[in-house]
């Protein structure tokens, strides 16, 4: 098994290989067949609800854990079995876990006395960090004298001071409310940009995994379902899976018909011809499919407006939520949500129970692939 | 935290109140209260224990101050004890320590095993003990009484610092090693700060334990190594001077001093905590 020459000859910064996790002889793998690359300054997001072995994959990167299969890689160098403290990789737990005893300052220079820093450099280099989040006012306080923002911004300085070349965020911003979340997001973002260290982020919360990362990683029941950049993801989802914990989408049974040019013709309920993007499914005649149709897409069309693809409806519900309105229909037999903004809702904003025509692009609904459980 | 108690629901309770004051107050009373006797005993002019005292006298006091063999007596206590409660803290801490980190059934097997003499029968231990030291001629010297000491100080050392370890964070640990911790550093940096409130609580357990206990010391006792207590358990057979009862209200006062100084240090401790809320 052992192989001693460095293995990845690409420039990803940290390369995690089919790792399987699983505790106890036999025990259900939490984490399955896990394969990605973080390339150097890469903001890369772990994400998934909770129990999908997100954390169980980011303890296998600090070290904490061990992979029951695969390895996992740094520039090229196998740290599979290196001790946690060998890796120097910055790490800021959920809980912040600042050192109770110690001041704010001595915790920021934690890192750089163990590395045995002399303590002149060690404090300038702790007073910087701080300033860097706005804290140097509070160096010489206890960490328990600081609200929830503050210890984390503590946290993320000190996991920060001793320059790594990799910070691994576990669900940091989770024990804080709205605002202080979406500061901080700003502030981990313009950080990570300043520094320039690789990021490796593990959240539940799609919107933050969106604001925050170059790359997502959704993760399903131990498995990671897709990696793409956020925008990818939201338009191209693999599955059923993603397309729904991505934001809301509409689903839409339907059968593939043929090629029609880069799309594909798919006969929906009630006997609708539709064009669609492919996605993940066959092209193939007469097979069953899933359309992922997302809510702003779906247009309530004008007497004289038509659009690619046009289907009856009927307004079930309509919430009035500002910025948009957000209509619940009835079209092809089913329920489908549409969302768009208040002035360029056509048709004078259709009342409960009227019966419209709605309307979308050719290459607005996407083919799902199979669920996870059914691919090979 | 400390100040919850003080709120205005804390005397609407009158059932645990009530309970309190008819169940558990007349036991206390009655039982606690002669060892406060003892004071006002020891402060009798009379060369005899007796009640009421023949107020006001000190001489009590300094006959044991100047009795050689009881200063010797009080010494030899006290060198005991001391080596009780460092071997309890360090067995005791380690042992804590180390339970920390198992789980499963180990783990409770060890903890009871650890447990046992809390829970063993102290006369028959002592039987044991001195029959298996007058084997080896050990019976008679100090050092040995302390460590049979320490065996039964260190499951209090192990009860408070496991406490004290129920209440650390275990991403601390972690934090620690990736910030670059070895092991060594991990155990000063983290643990060792953990544990200190827990093994100083143990400690003065282990030294009172052992500064008080009888029965072991009585039986490995030997020529000039006679303990404290059992110097006082044999007088009072044969001399019921008031000396004894000086000697008692001098422990009753080390007693007090220490748990107010625990009391202090408790109540510093949280008032240092709730600042600012998370």
């Amino acid at each position: 098994m052992a192989d001693p020459t460095p293995r990845s000859a690409s420039d990803a910064y940290l390369e995690v290989d089919q790792v399987w996790k699983a505790y106890g002889a036999g025990g259900e793998p939490v984490v399955r067949d896990a394969s990605f690359a973080l390339a150097q300054g890469q903001f890369m997001t772990l994400l998934g609800p909770s129990g999908s072995g997100k954390t169980t994959i980011l303890m296998m990167v600090a070290g904490f854990e061990r992979p029951t299969e695969g390895r996992i890689f740094a520039r090229g160098r196998d740290i599979t079995t290196l001790p946690p403290h060998q890796r120097a990789f910055g790490i800021v737990f959920q809980g912040y876990a600042l050192f109770p005893h110690m001041s704010v300052q001595d915790n920021v220079e934690f890192a750089l006395r163990m590395r045995r820093v002399e303590s002149h450099a060690r404090r300038r280099r702790a007073l910087d960090m701080l300033d860097k989040v706005g804290l140097a006012a509070f160096a010489h306080r206890r960490p328990r004298e600081l609200s929830g923002g503050q210890q984390q911004r503590v946290a993320l300085a000190r996991a920060l001071a001793f320059e790594p070349d990799l910070l691994l965020l576990d669900e940091p911003l989770g024990a804080l409310d709205k605002k202080m979340r979406e500061t901080l997001q700003n502030e981990i973002k313009d950080i990570q940009r300043k520094t320039g260290v690789s990021v490796l982020f593990v959240t539940h919360d799609q919107a933050e995994a969106m604001m925050m990362s170059d790359v997502i990683a959704v993760m399903e029941d131990g498995r990671i379902a897709q990696i793409d950049t956020p925008e990818q993801l939201y338009n191209h989802p693999v599955d059923r899976f993603v397309a729904t914990f991505l934001g809301e989408t509409n689903l839409l049974p339907c059968e593939v018909q043929g090629a029609d040019g880069d799309l594909v013709r798919v006969r929906m309920a009630a006997g609708v011809i539709c064009s669609a993007r492919s996605g993940k499914a066959p092209r193939s005649g007469a097979s069953a499919a899933t359309m992922s149709l997302r809510p702003e897409a779906v247009k309530l069309l004008a007497a004289d407006e038509t659009a690619d693809n046009v289907v009856e409806a009927e307004v079930l519900d309509r919430v009035f939520l500002g910025q948009q309105i957000r209509y619940t229909l009835r079209a092809l037999g089913q329920s489908v949500v549409s969302v768009g903004a208040p002035t360029t809702a056509m048709g004078g904003h259709p009342g409960k129970g009227s019966r419209i025509r709605i309307g979308w692009s050719r290459d607005a609904g996407e083919l799902l692939g199979p669920d996870a459980g059914q691919r090979p | 935290m400390a100040l919850s108690s003080s709120g205005p629901g804390a005397w609407r309770r009158p059932s645990g109140a009530s309970l309190l004051l008819i169940g558990a107050c007349p036991l206390q009373v009655f039982l606690l209260a002669p060892t406060l006797i003892v004071t006002p005993m020891a402060l009798t002019k009379s060369n005899i224990i007796e009640f009421p005292p023949v107020w006001i006298s000190v001489h009590a006091f300094s006959d044991y101050l100047r009795d050689p063999e009881w200063m010797a007596d009080t010494l030899v206590s006290l060198k005991i004890a001391v080596l009780a409660t460092t071997v309890a803290c360090f067995v005791g801490a380690s042992t804590a320590l180390a339970l920390h980190a198992l789980r499963g059934p180990v783990r409770g097997a060890i903890s009871s095993f650890v447990m046992l003499p809390m829970m063993a029968p102290v006369i028959v231990l002592a039987l044991g003990d001195y029959l298996a030291l007058s084997k080896v001629g050990l019976v008679g010297a100090w050092p040995m009484i302390g460590l049979a000491h320490s065996l039964m100080g260190v499951p209090y050392v192990v009860l408070s610092v496991q406490t004290s370890l129920s209440g650390l964070n275990p991403a601390l640990v972690r934090s620690a090693r990736s910030l670059g911790a070895r092991d060594l550093a991990v155990l000063l940096h983290v643990y060792w700060p953990a544990i200190r409130p827990g093994l100083l609580a143990g400690a003065v357990f282990a030294f009172y334990g052992s500064f008080d206990e009888v029965i072991l010391s009585l039986f490995l006792q030997g020529p000039g190594v006679t303990t404290l207590p059992v110097q006082m358990f044999t007088s009072i057979q044969y001399e019921l001077t008031p000396k004894i009862a000086a000697v008692s209200s001098l422990l009753v006062l080390l007693a007090a001093v220490t748990l107010v100084g625990q009391g202090l240090l408790r109540l510093t401790a949280s008032r240092a905590k709730p600042l600012a809320a998370p």
